[in-house]
């Protein structure tokens, strides 16, 4: 798991191709200070009232418009994406959970989502951590739905995740656009508000969630280890789950620095596993399929090559029902 | 003079022009490597000439505005260029010329890699791998839940994208 050879001139191209993309390569902010911006941005992304639409696009496919709408709440976060695009799709988000509603044939199925984050929701809880595994670094004074916003660039320390470029509202801190890009400086996937209304408490939000069983179940004993994991990850959930499509049960854990998630599925293997790798067409998804022990492993991710395989080569088997 | 010559020709073969090129190349230690960035971001011209690498890079990605005028550009100058595919030692001081061929080959290694049919597709690096076996695409349709269930915690919050899937051989008892 040690860095990549290059890994320097990696991240200096990084650093230097967003520079040429037009936000001013500034120093590092100090420690504190990086860990104050991030806190606030994930803390407007919350705690403020704001409804508008933003625009969606992964890699160099077509754009994607959604409506979004978040009302504090002191219980937590109450919240709505609605894809005004292609299918039918929302996602709302409350004290209660999260759901998402696919409306198909004038029907509408229902599922529980495990995590309720969605933009400009991306940054964590406690996203001062984060500062331990990005620099971060002050950009440019910019202008994003008609608001002022400052960029401000995320720069990973190692290769185990993708940069980001994001634009704060220059008051609030509310993120209004976030990029992620890769080690070239590509962008892999943007966000970015073509209007947006703070302060206005959105008046949609509110409808309670319909009752639906739990999507997971905790994991009882576990029949494979993880040796190591890549810096700054750890295990932020391990449940029992169906997936979509599929009538069994498999182990779905998810590792996260904080920003971002890998999944590691779990299942018992009912023949020979071949080893596959899978990668989305722009490398922001990656993927690597392999036995362990008795068990089919799937560890899937937007992340870097280098942290999936991580991952993955760390999965080691261990007795049935071994604690934790 | 090759096009691909008069293509680097424009290019500004100073000291400091040649630094940044052994910058690109990976032939800077950590130390160097720091003092040309902090050349480069705090000069203009060295950011302009790095910023004209990027767009070279998405240009022969399929980016960026005049993305059809500089790939056309490059891929005429590798035509005249045969030699450049053929594996070269690494000169002590390499011109920016070899490393803007080294790029266009890189990346139209990876256009091809990318546009290949599934079905043709190879392993081209596996974890920890000791052979790299070239063998079929893998691509059933069996991985779709795997990525419909991580949407959950996907940054996107859309569909996942194509997926392309390939065999490869894990090092020693790794399957």
């Amino acid at each position: 798991m040690s860095a990549a050879p290059g890994e320097f001139l990696a991240k200096a191209a990084w650093l230097l191709c967003l520079a040429s993309l037009g936000a001013q390569a500034a120093e590092p902010l100090p420690p504190a200070e990086a860990a104050a911006w991030l806190q606030r941005m994930a803390d407007a992304s919350r705690r403020l009232a704001y409804e508008g639409v933003f625009v969606f696009q992964h890699g160099d496919s077509a754009m994607q418009s959604l409506r979004v709408s978040n009302r504090p709440l002191a219980s937590g976060k109450d919240s709505r994406l609605t894809a005004m695009d292609g299918p039918r799709r929302e996602i709302r988000c409350t004290q209660d959970g999260s759901l998402s509603l696919l409306t198909e044939g004038g029907q509408v199925r229902a599922e529980r989502r495990l995590n309720s984050r969605h933009f400009p929701d991306l940054l964590p809880a406690n996203a001062a951590a984060l500062a331990n595994w990005y620099s971060v670094r002050l950009g440019e004074a910019s202008r994003v739905a008609g608001l002022d916003c400052r960029e401000i660039q995320l720069e990973p320390r190692d290769a185990y995740r993708w940069g980001y470029l994001l634009c704060a509202e220059k008051d609030t801190a509310l993120p209004l656009k976030a990029s992620m890009v890769n080690e070239a400086g590509r962008t892999l996937m943007q966000y970015r508000f073509a209007e947006i209304r703070l302060g206005a408490p959105p008046k949609n939000v509110a409808a309670p969630l319909p009752e639906m069983p739990a999507a997971a179940r905790p994991v009882a004993g576990e029949s494979v280890g993880v040796r190591s994991l890549p810096p700054g990850y750890t295990r932020i959930t391990a449940v029992k789950r169906k997936l979509p499509n599929r009538g069994d049960e498999v182990e779905h854990w998810v590792f996260s620095d904080g920003l971002t998630h890998i999944s590691l599925f779990i299942e018992p293997a009912r023949q020979p596993v071949e080893s596959v790798r899978g990668q989305s067409k722009l490398g922001m998804i990656n993927m690597l399929t392999r036995q362990v022990g008795p068990m089919r492993t799937t560890v899937l991710g937007d992340a870097p090559w280098p942290a999936v395989e991580a991952i993955a080569m760390s999965l080691e088997a261990r007795p049935a029902g071994a604690p934790r | 003079m090759t096009a691909l010559k008069n293509l680097a020709a424009q290019a500004d073969t100073s000291p400091r022009e040649s630094r940044l090129s052994a910058l690109l190349d990976g032939e800077l230690d950590d130390a160097a490597a720091r003092a040309v960035l902090r050349e480069v971001v705090a000069d203009a011209a060295q950011r302009k000439r790095f910023s004209e690498y990027c767009r070279i890079g998405d240009a022969l990605r399929g980016d960026g505005h005049d993305s059809a005028r500089l790939r056309g550009r490059v891929m005429a100058a590798l035509r005249e260029e045969p030699t450049l595919l053929a594996p070269m030692p690494k000169a002590a001081a390499r011109l920016p010329a070899l490393w803007l061929a080294a790029a266009a080959v890189a990346a139209i290694t990876w256009g091809l890699w990318s546009m290949a049919p599934r079905q043709e597709d190879h392993a081209r690096m596996a974890a920890n791998e000791q052979a790299r076996l070239p063998q079929a695409a893998h691509d059933d349709g069996r991985m779709l839940p795997y990525l419909a269930a991580h949407q959950d915690f996907a940054q996107a919050v859309v569909a996942p994208s194509e997926m392309r899937f390939t065999r490869v051989t894990l090092a020693g008892a790794d399957r």
